[in-house]
């Protein structure tokens, strides 16, 4: 049976799981991406989640897809926790200009960056280690204090993480109580057919028994 | 805990003193409230396309009538809260970075030429560095990007909260 979900996006009941997921994607999953982002990876990791189920009706696909991007969330608000850190070290740093002045914070931001990351030339190497011996600070010690800096948007992040597995929770349990549903609809239906098909052979056997 | 109808009434008259904006300002400023990300208000999922064809696609799944309804409903509010989420994270208040990065000492001069072409009035010039200095502050204080975004969608947690609750209850009940 086809259904319109969205703009002319057609839904089969009874079409395998990876066509199922694929027409329902741009109404429930509708993979809101950052520009850096690959879908190609948000996609495999759907594949991945749907291939755990065996034959997973069309709300079981909805919930998992947004289990998926539950996900896909936490992996966001992990590199934020990092990119905070580097957000007050270069803050720090570029508090350190001497005689109450300060440097450019994104170029000491961007500097900082390639330094951690061993991609800067030597001038920029020179420059933040200029800025760190200024502010009479370690790489190790800037760290510190920039968590110390951070630390209410990283416990702010960290609230949004739980958020995140508590919300996987909630997801998890209605897909169990779906799938516990539809078996049970399944056992009830053969069971059904059984006692009919016992049913119909009393009757033909008491209808001999007449005749007879 | 007993009610002391002289204090319940203190409260109503003080309340009354404080209830709301009173400036059109103020009451303008607080009729957006909800404009931010639009989640206060009550929406309309019923008439929308979408709705009837999830409530179909779920029907086919053995839920009942009202079963149905209310799982699309809350399925359609969730994802109303998610793409809020989203658009809150992908889209915060930009930064100032002329006034973070702004040294206010030795704009003074910039400030006294500006006031006071003629002569110098240190006492405006002072206010208005003082002015400059705390929206500085202000601006300091919201952080870089990363900040700013993880503090407007750390406002959104109570919305998905209720939204996952109420889409679980929903198939759970059902």
């Amino acid at each position: 049976m086809l259904y319109n979900v969205h703009f002319g996006i057609y839904v089969d009941v009874a079409m395998p799981v990876e066509d199922k997921s694929k027409s329902l994607l741009p109404f429930l999953l509708s993979p809101k991406l950052l520009p850096d982002e690959s879908e190609a990876e948000f996609q495999s990791g759907l594949q991945s989640l749907l291939s755990e189920l065996d034959n997973p009706s069309p709300l079981a696909v909805a919930l998992v897809s947004q289990l998926n991007e539950c996900l896909w969330w936490i992996k966001r608000h992990t590199v934020d926790k990092e990119l905070l850190l580097h957000e007050a070290m270069a803050r720090l740093l570029s508090k350190a200009g001497s005689y109450g002045g300060t440097y450019d914070n994104r170029k000491v931001s961007e500097a900082l960056e390639r330094y951690l990351d061993g991609r800067a030339d030597k001038d920029e190497a020179e420059w933040i280690d200029e800025i760190l011996a200024e502010s009479k600070l370690t790489l190790s010690d800037l760290r510190i204090r920039a968590f110390k800096d951070a630390a209410k948007h990283i416990k702010m992040v960290d609230d949004l993480i739980h958020r995140q597995h508590q919300t996987i929770r909630h997801l998890q349990r209605s897909i169990d109580s779906i799938d516990y549903k539809s078996r049970l609809i399944k056992r009830m239906d053969l069971e059904l057919a059984a006692l009919e098909s016992k049913q119909s052979l009393k009757g033909a056997l008491s209808l001999d028994d007449k005749s007879s | 805990m007993t009610i002391n109808p002289r204090r319940n009434l203190a409260n109503r008259c003080n309340a009354l003193k404080s209830s709301g904006p009173r400036s059109v300002a103020g009451k303008r400023a607080s009729s957006q409230n909800s404009r931010k990300h639009g989640l206060s208000s009550a929406p309309d999922f019923e008439s929308s396309i979408e709705y009837q064809a999830l409530v179909d696609l779920i029907a086919e799944e053995g839920f009942s009538v009202f079963a149905c309804a209310d799982i699309a409903s809350s399925l359609l509010n969730y994802r109303r809260v998610m793409d809020a989420y989203h658009n809150t994270y992908a889209s915060p208040e930009p930064v100032d970075e002329f006034l973070r990065d702004a040294n206010v000492k030795a704009s003074n001069p910039i400030f006294s030429e500006l006031l006071s072409p003629s002569g110098s009035e240190p006492a405006d010039v002072r206010e208005m560095a003082a002015f400059f200095a705390s929206m500085q502050r202000q601006e300091r204080r919201k952080g870089g990007p990363v900040s700013r975004r993880t503090t407007d969608t750390h406002k959104l947690i109570r919305y998905q909260r209720n939204g996952i609750a109420r889409l679980s209850r929903a198939i759970r009940q059902s």
